[in-house]
């Protein structure tokens, strides 16, 4: 509590700041305006008994005109900084948050390992439990990598170093395919899952990345349903796009949150989730991948413990954005004439 | 040992249960396991135990407000806290809250193990203890040492389990000197990081409660160079 109200004093304090800086140079402003108003009538008057043919007149207007673009200039500067400050500020706050996060979600694993390590030193153990055990270990080990990859590969993609595998693919048949795929992974039964729809456009992916979106959305359907989830895929074109919604029956999203989720570090906090885990990088790592593929991504909830949808929208092969895929498909191109192999196309 | 001791262990980390639990089980307690924080009011409802270990992070609530809960009906259940938050605002605060110890992730197994027993021999001692006058009156005072609540005067208050465990101790051994270690030792454990300086507050805040004067206090007395005594003459 301590530290949340020294954070709400800092952002007063900047505010305060903003304001003093602003009204100084009014103020400043306002001096030199004075200035000039008193002393220009004493200089006219001069001006007028040295030399009464001298016309003073019409620089005022340009300087009035002047005055005021330079006054608006500075307060738009002031506002854009301001501004930018604030949204560092928020950054900042999740950030703390993240590292909380992080910090449990990486103490928690490890913690695990450390314990069954020291078992194993200390304890006779039957064949059965040693194996049980190794296998906790196993999976935490994996659970420690896979974050740790999250976070390095989270980096990588901002930073555009991240090389692109893309290829063309029947959209239908790739979209259904990893998402069995991921369920297997995540142990859900096969009548748990239902395909609606159909396209045959093709899209074009990277299937490593798109592989990483469907586990992410799967992930947070098996996290944020109380009970075992439940997922409707449905899949179709509209509007020349391919368009795909992954659906859940869990917990739902409440309306004002659905555009922060995608946001970085962000993590929805209500203690009627039935998970903790969780760092606030999954669903900005969906979303920036969706957007290198010139893709969409959108989040729509009826409410709390109404489910949450996912609709994906990607360019179709051939149809729209056709520059950019283009271009996708170049950069594999490239990359495939390094490594001299074949590729294959659906 | 004739029955086993029990003990809630409240951890929504799969691995970290099943692993505590069997070596729980190993040592000879017996252990349930819950999940989440509702499921471990449920659970803490409907039996009996003798020592609760509290995971903080948890689905619906978390172990702060767990510990808050089950302070305000349990004064006494020993509660050891085991969390990945190592700041040290989070084991103020849950010592506030009536934690008896704190521990953080990643913990040494033997120390956990060991923590555990020493808190449940604290438990056995003072049970034992209170078990055949658990009201104890002194000059115009009165401790209940099974709901912690005492009176002096006309004051109403309720003491920490740790306030209640030092009054004890020197209670029991009215009239003979009480070390410092020998409080840490037996109303805090040894391992925790209470200095010595800690009794000495704690006894201040003691007197407040008790004495009339506490700066010339007639029940709790500083031996020095040794610690305190309890006397009580009337």
């Amino acid at each position: 509590m301590l530290i949340g109200l020294k954070k709400i004093n800092s952002y007063v304090f900047y505010i305060l700041v903003f304001i003093l800086a602003q009204l100084a140079w009014m103020a400043l402003l306002g001096l030199w305006i004075y200035w000039y108003v008193s002393n220009s009538i004493i200089f006219e008057e001069v001006g007028e008994q040295l030399s009464p043919q001298l016309d003073i007149d019409s620089p005022s207007t340009f300087i009035f005109v002047g005055g005021i673009i330079l006054i608006v200039a500075v307060a738009f500067g002031m506002s854009v900084i301001f501004r930018n400050l604030n949204v560092q500020l928020r950054l900042n706050r999740l950030y703390d948050n993240f590292i909380a996060n992080i910090t449990h979600e990486l103490k928690s694993p490890l913690a695990a390992i450390q314990l069954y390590l020291e078992t194993l030193n200390s304890r006779e153990l039957s064949a059965e439990n040693k194996t049980k055990f190794i296998n906790f270990m196993m999976n935490d080990a994996n659970r420690l990598n896979n974050l740790i990859n999250t976070i390095l590969e989270i980096s990588r993609l901002e930073q555009k170093k991240i090389a692109h595998d893309y290829s063309v693919f029947n959209g239908s048949k790739i979209i259904s395919s990893l998402i069995q795929e991921s369920a297997e992974q995540f142990q859900l039964e096969a009548d748990k899952i239902k395909f609606n729809g159909n396209s045959d456009s093709r899209i074009v992916i990277d299937k490593n990345a798109m592989k990483i979106v469907i586990d992410n959305l799967v992930d947070n359907a098996v996290k944020y349903s109380a009970g075992k989830p439940e997922i409707e895929v449905k899949i179709e074109d509209k509007n020349k796009r391919f368009v795909f919604e992954f659906t859940d029956k869990g917990i739902g999203v409440e309306q004002k949150e659905v555009k922060k989720i995608f946001k970085k570090f962000y993590r929805v906090s209500d203690s009627n989730i039935p998970s903790v885990k969780g760092t606030g990088l999954g669903l900005y790592w969906v979303k920036e991948i969706i957007k290198s593929h010139g893709g969409k991504i959108f989040c729509t909830s009826e409410g709390i413990n109404k489910g949450t949808t996912f609709q994906i929208e990607l360019p179709i092969y051939g149809v729209s954005k056709k520059q950019l895929i283009k271009n996708l498909l170049k950069m594999k191109n490239k990359r495939s004439k390094h490594k001299n192999s074949g590729n294959e196309y659906e | 040992m004739n029955k086993k001791q029990k003990i809630l262990l409240v951890e929504d980390e799969e691995s970290l249960a099943v692993g505590l639990q069997f070596n729980l089980e190993e040592e000879g307690y017996e252990v349930v396991h819950a999940r989440e924080g509702k499921q471990a009011l449920e659970f803490y409802e409907k039996e009996n135990y003798d020592l609760i270990i509290l995971d903080v992070m948890l689905p619906y609530l978390n172990g702060f407000e767990i510990a808050e809960i089950i302070r305000k009906t349990n004064p006494q259940l020993p509660i050891l806290m085991l969390t990945a938050r190592t700041r040290k605002e989070d084991k103020i605060h849950g010592l506030e809250l009536g934690a008896d110890d704190y521990m953080t992730k990643p913990f040494h197994l033997e120390e956990l193990l060991l923590r555990v027993k020493g808190m449940l021999k604290r438990k056995e001692w003072y049970a034992a203890s209170i078990d055949s006058s658990p009201v104890f009156k002194f000059g115009k005072s009165e401790i209940n040492f099974e709901t912690l609540v005492c009176k002096s005067g006309d004051k109403s208050i309720r003491l920490t389990p740790h306030e209640a465990m030092a009054m004890q101790y020197l209670i029991e051994r009215k009239g003979k000197p009480v070390s410092r270690k020998e409080l840490l030792e037996r109303v805090w454990n040894i391992t925790s990081e209470v200095e010595t300086r800690t009794i000495d507050n704690f006894i201040v805040r003691l007197r407040k409660y008790f004495e009339q004067d506490p700066s010339n206090p007639q029940y709790i007395k500083s031996v020095r160079g040794i610690g305190y005594l309890f006397e009580n003459d009337a």
